[in-house]
């Protein structure tokens, strides 16, 4: 989801109103993936890093994620939709915010027409780096670490592979995002700013995907299952 | 089950069981309604009033008090006999702790037999009463039955001390007797009766919701309390002053006939007392405790449990999404409280404004019941509290009257950390370090969580050792109203 500070910038606002025009973008993208049937849908809203961003920006970003679960908490829920959340670790993240976000989870954990994965406070790293070490803690034999296992060790083990990242803005990076998984996943750059980012451009970004021979490594195209939007 | 199935069902060789009508009888929820009765009875006889008024947390915590005593009195009639002794002792230590005198001079002693007995009378009166009033017949053989197994349970607390008397009919005489002679207008039955119904604070699933729960409670408060008192000997009520109000009688029964109709119509696991309690605390869940108890059974239809809280979460969690948040003022101070708050929500137990030895007794009753601790390590527990009260008296109580305000805790409380508050929390460490080795490691973080906070501390604690020197460090922090605690908030600071 990037391009909130851009899109302000543009039109001579405080990067602020860039993250407020956000939420639109959000929900329509949430629409649209559940009616073209995606059953794994993550967004990326908040990294590791995004912590040293101004303390005020932070704070309204933290804000307005607490208002928009909220607000649409009831609908996401009504539409079966499983919102769970990746990474929320920091202690910084206010307590009624951690409370809603577990009561949002708590509320939609036995939905399952589409699994929403918010990747909030996340770092692609970390998550690798806790896998290992509670791989250590437990004492595993190093001949019994496999891909599978550690794996298992990740956050969301039941998450897929990630098939699809859409990156607004043009930005052509991984960010630390979900490292582990997008190992093969297929990547769409629009240049659209996030705030403008609409429900066509997602089916547009859905079509380039089709279009795509994903061969793995190999010759032959298995069945897409994620979809994540950076 | 009504009372004379439950009679039919039942063996005779063991009077405490599974084939007990005790047995069933604390698994149902209606057993809430029998102990709240029983409560205002108990708080007439000036021995127990005195001691629920000096030492007890039920109009404070009345909660944790509630589900203290449901977990404690379903123990008392454990299938595995050892479990009912071990529970059996556990009170003995607990009430033998309970002493002092009251307003008028009058030692206590809640260990006192003529008092257990009269604990045991209420509660077996109660349940009579109870059946009566919802149009359920306890007669001859199903109340002589009934009236055993009450003396089995008296005998088990207190098997060299007083006894009820020998039969049904007797006993009848003697609860007269008692009523007439014994019972007074205490001001523990006035503090039962106008406090705890009218303040009672919200349970655990409404806690964060204080509108919702005071408006629901503003509607059955007086309700509760006009069903108790109409139900209360007549001349009882004649000397405590209660005059009965117009149709309370009327409600008083269709009160009990709906318990009743609820018992026999609603699927049975509806009505079950655990079901009840883990709708309103969801943390409520007596077949997780670990093992510690030594066999509190797995229940079962747990997939009706699990699915009860699942959705009594679910419910908690909509309500709070969708209702305006009163806190979000206070989003900013989270880490840090103040010594006056700290000392209102942790350290006053029985919330009479000021801390004295109850209020510490009550603190370390809670952890060694919550930890399930034996009669040794209780015992230095208790003598741990006892020094810091001590300390606390010498360094804070400035005044001289033997008891601390809320101003002198918090005129002093950054200078504190004295030794005994240490013993403290090496006594704790100790009990949860079971390997001996040291250190808290991941698994021990978690039972000691788990079974004394009813919490999870998830994935991030999950992998932390605890040398001896950092848990005394976070206990301290915690104590001296400097840092929040998930796990010691819980057992502490909620109702």
């Amino acid at each position: 989801m990037d391009g909130n500070g851009q899109w302000a910038a543009q039109r001579s606002l405080p990067r602020t109103a860039g993250h407020r025009a956000a939420e639109a973008a959000v929900i329509d993208v949430i629409e649209a993936a559940h009616t073209a049937g995606v059953e794994w849908l993550s967004l990326y809203a908040f990294s590791t890093e995004n912590w040293r961003r101004p303390a005020a920006e932070v704070d309204v970003l933290l804000r307005l994620v607490r208002r928009a679960i909220r607000k649409h908490a009831l609908a996401l829920h009504t539409r079966g939709i499983r919102c769970r959340f990746l990474g929320v670790t920091d202690p910084r993240i206010p307590p009624a915010l951690a409370r809603d976000i577990a009561d949002l989870m708590a509320l939609t954990r036995d939905n399952r027409r589409m699994t929403l994965t918010v990747a909030f406070d996340h770092g692609g790293r970390r998550d690798i780096v806790e896998a290992a070490r509670s791989l250590i803690r437990d004492g595993v034999p190093p001949e019994q670490v496999t891909e599978e296992s550690f794996a298992r060790r990740l956050p969301h083990p039941d998450m897929p592979e990630v098939d699809l990242v859409i990156r607004t803005s043009g930005e052509q990076r991984i960010s630390n995002f979900m490292l582990w998984q997008v190992a093969y996943a297929e990547w769409v750059f629009p240049p659209v700013l996030w705030p403008d980012f609409r429900a066509e451009h997602f089916w547009e970004c859905l079509e380039v995907y089709r279009r795509r021979d994903r061969r793995f490594g190999g010759v032959q195209a298995p069945a897409p299952t994620g979809k994540g939007c950076r | 089950m009504s009372m004379s199935d439950a009679a039919a069902a039942g063996t005779d060789a063991d009077p405490l069981g599974p084939g007990s009508m005790l047995y069933r009888l604390t698994r149902q929820a209606r057993w809430g309604l029998v102990a709240t009765r029983a409560i205002v009875l108990e708080a007439a006889h000036p021995q127990i009033g005195a001691a629920l008024i000096t030492n007890s947390t039920f109009v404070a915590h009345p909660w944790r008090r509630l589900r203290n005593t449901v977990l404690s009195s379903q123990r008392m009639v454990d299938p595995d006999a050892r479990v009912r002794q071990r529970e059996a002792a556990r009170l003995n230590r607990l009430h033998a702790r309970i002493t002092g005198t009251d307003a008028e001079g009058r030692p206590f002693n809640a260990a006192d037999s003529e008092a257990r007995a009269w604990v045991v009378a209420t509660l077996f009166e109660s349940t009579v009463t109870m059946c009566r009033l919802s149009g359920e017949s306890v007669d001859g053989p199903t109340l002589d039955r009934l009236y055993a197994e009450f003396q089995a349970f008296l005998a088990l607390m207190d098997p060299y001390g007083g006894k009820l008397p020998p039969t049904v009919r007797k006993f009848w005489r003697y609860y007269a007797s008692v009523v007439e002679e014994r019972l007074e207008n205490t001001e523990a039955v006035h503090i039962v009766l106008d406090r705890l119904f009218a303040q009672v604070p919200a349970p655990p699933l409404l806690r964060d919701r204080p509108a919702v729960w005071a408006a629901g409670r503003a509607l059955a408060s007086p309700a509760a309390t006009a069903v108790i008192v109409a139900s209360l000997p007549e001349s009882l009520r004649a000397r405590l002053g209660l005059a009965e109000l117009p149709g309370t009688r009327t409600l008083m029964h269709a009160a009990y006939l709906s318990t009743r109709l609820a018992t026999r119509v609603l699927p049975e696991a509806w009505t079950r007392l655990d079901t009840v309690m883990t709708v309103l605390d969801p943390a409520y869940a007596p077949q997780r405790n670990g093992g510690a108890p030594a066999g509190l059974p797995l229940l079962d239809g747990l997939p009706v449990l699990d699915g009860l809280r699942r959705g009594a979460a679910k419910a908690g969690a909509l309500l709070r999404l969708l209702t305006p948040d009163p806190e979000t003022a206070a989003d900013g101070d989270s880490a840090l409280r103040s010594a006056s708050r700290f000392f209102s929500e942790v350290l006053d137990q029985t919330g009479d404004g000021h801390l004295d030895w109850p209020d510490l007794a009550a603190m370390a009753r809670e952890i060694a019941t919550r930890l399930d601790l034996d009669a040794q390590d209780e015992d230095r527990l208790f003598a741990a509290f006892a020094d810091w009260w001590r300390e606390l008296q010498k360094e804070l109580d400035t005044d001289g009257d033997g008891r601390i305000t809320g101003h002198e805790y918090a005129a002093a409380a950054a200078a504190m950390a004295g030794s005994a508050l240490i013993r403290i929390a090496e006594v704790l460490f100790d009990v949860t370090d079971t390997d001996d080795d040291q250190v808290i490691d991941a698994r021990e973080y978690q039972a000691l969580f788990r079974t004394a906070f009813d919490h999870d501390p998830g994935g991030g604690d999950a992998g932390e050792r605890l040398t001896r020197g950092e848990f005394v460090r976070r206990f301290l922090g915690f104590m001296a109203g400097r840092r929040h605690s998930g796990g010691y908030d819980r057992m502490f600071a909620q109702a």
